[in-house]
């Protein structure tokens, strides 16, 4: 059956070769048409995304080992990853190109070119309560997911890294006084994205407060806007995304947690984990992880890319 | 089972939800899909159209595009309204188009000699409808209408998809935390079976007293 | 969701054959109750239209008409995204459909069985799952299954729950069909010597599935619609298409305008083909 997945992976290999082309035209387009509809930064960073994938590193043919994990991906010719194709900014189609794009995306383009030479990438759209069933009976080789390492999890799937670390943190619609920590969200209605980790986290941090989710990002937003809650809770560089192209859009103090993501893994698989350790602190030597970063958080949070957080630093990793 | 037991406040709090919204969609469908199945068999040609159109739109749309529409875009025209009550209205306006279609086919069942011997009495329109031609139909929608109902308490779970948080929402919030899918969600179908079977049930009780014996 | 309809149009079926036109409710108008018709008419459609106009006003007032916001919908790759969408949809309806007619049609002559058990357990299945919202089963398929190791792709996520529901209704469908044949068309099958399961399957099925195909077609209308469970589960079809587009270019109600204009001309075409075999049918 051609599900999704596959037809964007038709939809992919078709592209490949008119890839870096359209993109270009791509900048030229949103350069030239001033568009608001096109979200900041879209353009320009493509090309930047391809010659990140031109300086990737590939692994030695004696890293892949044989009957190894690794060695299976490479036969194969793909790698297979959980992942999202609505998460803006980690994981979000592009539907003009068909390709995903963000900092999860770039990652895992550059761990298939590691393995197997080309940055080539099937996506399985997943739900995030299936992730573990999906690794552990082998529908995917690794999930990039905003997926927050802890050592519940651990017991389940293997996890690489962290290779970032996201916390959430809470916006109101510009003008709203009175919510300067999470803390004020008590006993008012706070928005949140469904299936989120905002959901436990507010109501770790305020027990009373009413908890209302809708299934998307722009979702949330417009509801913030049209007041159906006081205050959206969502990973930080989200918001400040948000914020950027709506000015409307508060982003009010700090992250309130610290969620480190890993990268997925079958569980108790120590030569893979070993290997996409291994490739991870070279990208991150190489600065191609920083390069990633710019071309997708770095496009709406100021500054330099921040120093990735340690390997193996967080309990469960 | 103790991830049901533990939860049965939050649980009950959906059921309770699940049932405000059943009744009062219900209530504003029946009050709606009759008016507009009384447009559609009228003598007016712009009443019928428009109840033409209003079915077509209505049965044609998915529910749960209807509702992300409302509830997002109803502010965007200055109405604002909560996310439970615009959740009862779009439920009321979608299943209107249903009842309306099973209200009208149930007068077309009433035999044609019924209207003429009315019109022949001298009886209006709405006079014949009112005490001829309805009575008889009514006979021979209850089954249909109850089916519609049964309908409209499984399509209010898609309000979980707008923010309202009743039984499906809540029982997938439960699972969220409890990670117990299977007595979570069986106890939430249980729950959802039984407002079925009441609305069953009701149907086959109405249905002996409206039939008419000849 | 759409489900149940296919229990009243079942049971409608026979009711509708003699059927009186509308028109005989009413004497045709005269020249006075005309002219009032047409005053009232135009009164209340001017109303109507005022309220449309000033919806309007505020959509734009809210800078929801804004060209810039409509201009990607003008273009071909927002177009070939939705359409892309819609093939999937078209798709998992499609799948759905023939699944669902298949388990119908088991469990419509399941229930007309003449062993008691497997009428039995048919009527459960029918009577359990017409009473669980097709959101619940995606539910139980998304979160349950996979924690006791059945984690099925997403197109079959989405199928599955959808083909075990709509089975339900087809079988209602198909039974109220089946009952419509006139008994004598049995009798007469058995009386030249045709075993009960030949009768139905060489007399009494070929005349049912004539009378159901409008049916069969309104309920496959009710089935595209229920895809949009897509939503939930992430399967790209039509409405999670756009909630991806609505995601990338942040017009999230345009995107769901457009995602209901191609609802509506979709399904209004295949309504419209369903009374087309109905009025086919009538005439026949």
């Amino acid at each position: 059956m051609v599900h999704a997945p596959a037809l964007s992976r038709m939809r992919r290999a078709a592209l490949t070769v008119a890839a870096v082309v359209s993109m270009s035209a791509m900048a030229a387009c949103s350069a030239e048409g001033g568009s608001p509809a096109v979200p900041p930064g879209a353009g320009a960073p493509e090309t930047a995304a391809a010659d990140a994938f031109a300086n990737a590193p590939v692994a030695a043919a004696s890293e892949i080992l044989p009957g190894s994990t690794m060695e299976k991906i490479k036969q194969r010719g793909e790698l297979i990853v959980g992942g999202s194709l609505d998460a803006p900014l980690l994981s979000q189609q592009n539907p003009v190109t068909g390709q995903v794009e963000g900092f999860d995306a770039d990652l895992g383009k550059m761990l298939a070119k590691y393995i197997i030479g080309r940055p080539k990438v099937k996506i399985v759209n997943s739900a995030s309560e299936t992730r573990e069933a999906l690794l552990s009976n082998g529908t995917v080789d690794v999930v990039f997911q905003t997926y927050t390492i802890t050592p519940e999890r651990a017991e389940q799937v293997a996890f690489a890294g962290p290779y970032y670390t996201s916390g959430l943190a809470v916006a109101v619609k510009k003008g709203i006084t009175g919510i300067t920590k999470p803390e004020d969200l008590d006993g008012k209605t706070v928005i949140a994205g469904a299936n989120t980790p905002a959901i436990p986290a507010i109501k770790k941090v305020a027990p009373n407060a009413e908890i209302v989710t809708f299934g998307s990002d722009p979702e949330c937003v417009q509801a913030l806007k049209q007041g159906r809650g006081v205050a959206y809770v969502q990973d930080q560089s989200l918001l400040v995304a948000n914020g950027k192209s709506d000015p409307d859009l508060q982003v009010v103090g700090e992250p309130f947690t610290t969620d480190p993501y890993g990268i997925g893994l079958k569980h108790a698989d120590d030569q893979m984990k070993t290997f996409v350790n291994g490739w991870l602190k070279k990208i991150q030597d190489a600065g191609l992880w920083q390069q990633a970063w710019k071309n997708s958080i770095g496009t709406v949070v100021q500054g330099e890319a921040p120093a990735p957080p340690a390997i193996g630093s967080v309990p469960g990793s | 089972m103790d991830a049901l037991s533990g939860n049965l406040p939050a649980l009950w709090d959906g059921l309770v939800v699940t049932l405000r919204l059943t009744l009062l969609a219900l209530a504003g469908a029946f009050a709606i899909g009759a008016v507009v199945a009384t447009a559609r068999v009228s003598p007016v040609p712009v009443l019928r159209a428009a109840g033409t159109v209003y079915v077509e739109t209505l049965q044609n749309i998915p529910l749960l595009v209807l509702l992300i529409l409302a509830v997002f875009g109803l502010p965007e025209i200055g109405v604002q309204a909560g996310l439970f009550t615009t959740a009862v209205v779009v439920i009321a306006l979608y299943q209107a188009a249903y009842v309306a279609e099973a209200l009208r086919s149930g007068i077309n069942s009433v035999a044609a000699g019924q209207g003429e011997a009315a019109r022949a009495l001298g009886l209006t329109f709405t006079a014949s409808l009112r005490h001829v031609v309805l009575p008889q139909a009514l006979a021979t929608v209850v089954q249909p209408l109850g089916n519609i109902v049964i309908m409209l308490t499984m399509n209010t779970s898609l309000a979980a998809a707008v923010g309202v948080v009743e039984l499906t929402a809540a029982a997938n919030r439960v699972n969220l935390i409890e990670a117990q899918p299977i007595p979570i969600f069986v106890g939430a179908g249980v729950a959802y079976m039984l407002l079925a079977s009441v609305a069953g049930y009701v149907t086959g009780v109405l249905e002996r007293r409206l039939a008419i014996v000849r | 969701m759409t489900n149940l309809m296919a229990f009243a149009r079942g049971k409608g079926l026979a009711a509708a054959k003699g059927g009186a036109p509308a028109r005989l409710l009413f004497d045709e108008p005269g020249p006075r109750a005309r002219r009032r018709i047409r005053v009232a008419t135009v009164v209340a459609s001017l109303a109507v239209l005022a309220l449309l106009l000033l919806a309007v006003r505020q959509f734009a007032a809210a800078g929801q008409l804004d060209a810039a916001r409509w201009q990607p919908y003008a273009t071909w790759p927002m177009w070939r995204y939705l359409l892309n969408g819609l093939w999937s949809t078209l798709l998992a309806a499609v799948v759905s459909a023939a699944l669902a007619m298949a388990g119908g049609l088991v469990l419509a002559l399941g229930r007309l069985s003449s062993r008691r058990p497997v009428r039995w357990a048919s009527a459960a299945y029918i009577e359990v799952v017409r009473t669980v919202p097709a959101l619940l089963l995606v539910y139980v398929v998304l979160f349950a299954l996979p924690r006791y190791g059945l984690d099925l792709p997403l197109f079959w996520k989405l199928v599955v729950p959808l083909a075990v529901s709509n089975a339900a209704a087809f079988a209602g469908i198909f039974r109220a069909g089946v009952l419509s044949v006139d008994r004598g068309q049995t009798e007469a099958g058995l009386a030249i010597g045709l075993t009960r399961g030949r009768t139905m399957r060489m007399i009494v099925l070929p005349q049912a599935a004539r009378r159901v195909l409008p049916s069969i077609v309104s309920q496959s209308v009710g089935l595209l619609k229920d895809t949009s469970l897509g939503f939930v589960v992430s399967y790209a079809e039509l409405l999670y298409s756009g909630k991806v587009l609505a995601n990338y270019n942040h017009l999230l109600i345009q995107t769901y305008i457009v995602v209901a204009l191609v609802y509506l001309v979709v399904n209004a075409s295949l309504s419209k083909l369903a009374r087309t075999l109905e009025s086919r049918q009538a005439r026949a």
